[in-house]
């Protein structure tokens, strides 16, 4: 057992962590939060010149040939940043889902697009009861003289304002079982018929209502096989609260190491108020949460990224981080005072970070529900 | 980064699990639950595992052990736990600190004894007046001529009945400035004139000790270190092995069986939602307590420091929490039959979970209570100011 970054890795992660402390400061964070579109196209310029676009993806595609874990620690670096953009959805949810499943015609025409900055993808998966089970997706894709019509409203879509092109999962055959009707559809975002509106939301972070009316969408643009999609919208979901993870990782780490510079430097009572133990021990809980975070976060990547079975691990380790980093942001809080409930201060942008994603992929219960069915336990 | 084993490390696993399945019979489970200290049968098994280099694998060849590193004590440890094998074998830990501390006459004399299972020996630090803070200690250790005289008390010494050897914190030098200088570690012969032990009971039942010290002669060869150079070896007996924690496979057997017991004797689940959930939070917070506990194993055997100091210790507080909560939620499980004792007809799981239930307080306590974790979390892993 090695638990040690290799020495790219190492040179990945200072890389990046140099490359977002210049070019994304918390002021970008903060005024992208009031940005119409949520990120900055001249950072999105630079790092998909940097390669981080196509960090994962294979070579002959224009990628950098990466692993999962290489993605992994990218991601918990934008999650130390509070990266704004639409990496996540573009990479995770759009680009991994066409490299695993896409034809090959599919991966020629997306891939170099992803990988050279030019195509934002967003999932388009939740609707209006918000929850990530198979009986959920109603919006509906009917056959058309062999074409496809997608009709309905997609509620929670993170990055579709800016979308070039959605990863839209519909029902396609309503009289099958909840989960054998669903299809995955690659749907341009020009289509007529899209009309998407701007969600305010505790993170700032553009999510959105997308209505499809009357979309038409050419079945050349199944993504996977008709009718057999959510086995594949489930992998991606467990996928995707590993990535997610790893960004929550990144997140509470800066929140430890705020809160732990701060409580050095504050003095009340005339000594800094870290030699309280009061305050000593929340700090010490907060490393508990993250170093149980960072175990539970890299074995789930490592699986991953070795093709072993990780459905497991994603439901363990989402209903630790989504808890965790609740925990985290809490105890951070609570050691630094009222400086820190400042809308100014660094720290809101993390507690409001810690909720949506908390809230994705699956929270804690969610997650706590799979693991019961898995001991044995029949829940419905 | 690689989160499997070794191929040697799943060997010794399979070695060691297999040996048990067969070896560690209803007897010697029988002495492990009576929590009445090694009994023969106990006894016996150690010997046993010590023929085949199986009690102390992280010691080199030479005094009986394999060479290995923390990963192979952790997978021990847990191999042991899960079978309800004798536990806790004091003298693998305290011969870890002998290896670093001890000269080579001590190290011949006594760790091949403990790697074959010929001899135990039992930790000697805490006293009435010198729990966390161990440095108060004393017991006092005088010099003369060839000997130390030793007079004082120790308590909570578990195994010391049991055991050949005591592994002995003393105070050498009441004078000293600052009270942990003025400390010295001794092994001492248990069966020295002068030493009574008496037995004390944990609330779950668990055996422990009282050992008394009455002008009892201890020959110098018997220290360890420098004399009043006992705190040096007792941090690294208490801080210095890194890792050796993790796996938690008896934890998992215990969830095992709750959930079966809850599907099929007692309860609907579809009655009790709180069951489900509250089990699959226990399982989560077992797992990834094993997950901390195996990779700050695995840094300690790289010799690296992770990002944060304190990782191991900190698995150490979440598997003590999680310990109670699991013990405490299987009690709720089995409601008003939960307070039944082992040998009444009513008594489900054959009384195992109030055992245990009785005894999950002892393990946030020993070896370093919580608080002193998270002291030493704070301000060795977190550099947080101590004044």
């Amino acid at each position: 057992m090695d638990p040690r970054l290799s020495e790219e890795q190492e040179i990945l992660r200072k890389s990046a962590r140099d490359f977002l402390t210049e070019k994304c400061p918390k002021s970008l964070v903060r005024e992208m939060e009031k940005d119409e579109k949520g990120y900055s196209p001249e950072l999105w310029k630079e790092i998909a010149d940097l390669g981080w676009m196509g960090l994962v993806f294979p070579e002959k595609y224009g990628g950098g040939g990466m692993s999962f874990l290489d993605l992994a620690i990218l991601l918990e670096e934008m999650g130390r940043a509070c990266f704004p953009g639409p990496f996540f959805s573009t990479v995770v949810l759009g680009g991994l889902p066409i490299l695993y499943i896409g034809t090959d015609e599919q991966k020629e025409k997306y891939l170099p697009e992803i990988i050279n900055g030019k195509a934002i993808f967003a999932m388009a998966l939740t609707e209006a009861d918000g929850t990530y089970n198979a009986s959920s997706v109603k919006v509906k894709a009917n056959a058309d003289n062999g074409n496809y019509v997608i009709n309905g409203t997609k509620l929670f879509i993170h990055d579709a304002y800016v979308a070039d092109y959605f990863i839209c999962v519909a029902r396609t055959d309503d009289k099958a079982k909840d989960e054998d009707g669903i299809t995955i559809f690659i749907v341009d975002a020009q289509s007529p018929g899209i009309s998407i509106t701007v969600l305010d939301t505790i993170a700032r972070d553009k999510q959105c209502e997308v209505v499809f009316d009357n979309v038409k969408v050419p079945k050349e643009n199944i993504l996977g096989k008709l009718n057999q999609g959510w086995s594949e919208v489930q992998k991606i979901i467990e996928r995707a609260a590993i990535a997610k993870c790893c960004e929550m990782l990144g997140g509470m780490e800066a929140v430890l190491d705020m809160t732990v510079a701060y409580v050095k430097e504050r003095i009340q009572f005339d000594v800094p108020v870290g030699v309280f133990q009061a305050i000593q021990h929340h700090c010490v809980y907060m490393l508990l949460e993250v170093e149980g975070s960072r175990a539970g976060t890299y074995d789930a990547a490592w699986r991953i990224s070795t093709g072993r079975p990780y459905s497991d691990e994603a439901a363990i380790t989402k209903a630790w981080v989504s808890d965790a980093y609740q925990r985290v942001v809490a105890l951070g809080t609570q050691s630094h005072g009222g400086v820190s409930i400042m809308e100014d201060h660094d720290l809101p942008r993390y507690f409001r970070r810690a909720k949506a994603a908390e809230l994705l992929f699956g929270d804690a219960r969610f997650h706590r529900k799979t693991v019961a069915r898995k001991l044995g336990f029949k829940l419905a | 980064m690689d989160f499997e084993l070794t191929p040697e490390e799943k060997a010794f696993q399979k070695e060691l699990c297999e040996f048990l399945d067969k070896e560690c019979n209803e007897n010697v489970v029988a002495e492990t639950l009576s929590m009445q200290g090694a009994g023969p049968y106990s006894k016996e098994l150690i010997r046993k595992m010590g023929a085949r280099r199986l009690l102390a694998p992280r010691w080199p060849v030479e005094y009986g052990g394999r060479a290995m590193g923390a990963m192979a004590e952790a997978i021990k440890v847990d191999e042991i736990i899960s079978h309800h094998a004798p536990f806790p074998l004091d003298g693998v830990e305290i011969g870890n600190a002998l290896l670093i501390n001890g000269n080579e006459e001590q190290k011949k004399r006594f760790l091949p004894g403990v790697a074959s299972g010929e001899i135990d020996i039992a930790l000697g630090y805490t006293e009435p007046n010198a729990g966390s803070d161990v440095a108060s200690v004393q017991l006092r250790a005088v010099e003369d001529g060839d000997h130390f005289i030793l007079n004082g008390q120790k308590i909570y010494n578990s195994e010391a009945h049991v055991c050949e050897y005591h592994w002995l914190l003393t105070r050498t030098d009441p004078t000293a400035e600052k009270k942990h200088r003025g400390l010295s570690m001794f092994i001492v012969d248990l069966k020295s004139p002068g030493i009574t032990i008496r037995p004390l009971y944990t609330m779950a039942g668990l055996r422990t000790n009282e050992v008394f010290y009455e002008d009892v002669q201890v020959p110098k060869e018997n220290l360890v270190g420098e004399k009043n150079g006992g705190w040096v070896v007792i941090m690294s007996a208490l801080y210095g092995g890194g890792g050796g924690g993790g796996l938690a496979t008896g934890t998992k057997k215990v969830i095992d069986t709750l959930v079966k017991y809850v599907l099929e004797e007692k309860q609907d689940a579809d009655e009790n939602p709180w069951v489900p959930e509250t089990m699959a939070d226990i399982y989560i917070k077992t797992r990834i307590g094993e997950l901390m506990g195996l990779q700050a194993t695995a840094f300690a055997d790289l010799g690296v420091t992770p990002l944060y100091g304190g990782g191991a210790m900190a698995s150490r507080l979440l598997s003590g929490d999680t310990r109670r909560l699991l013990y405490n939620t299987a009690m709720q499980i089995l409601g008003p039959y939960s307070q039944l004792a082992k040998d009444s007809k009513w008594a489900p799981l054959k009384g195992e979970i109030l055992r245990e239930y009785m005894d999950a307080p002892r393990w946030t306590i020993v070896h370093g209570s919580q608080e002193i974790q998270k002291l030493l979390i704070a301000t060795r892993g977190l550099g947080l100011p101590r004044k």
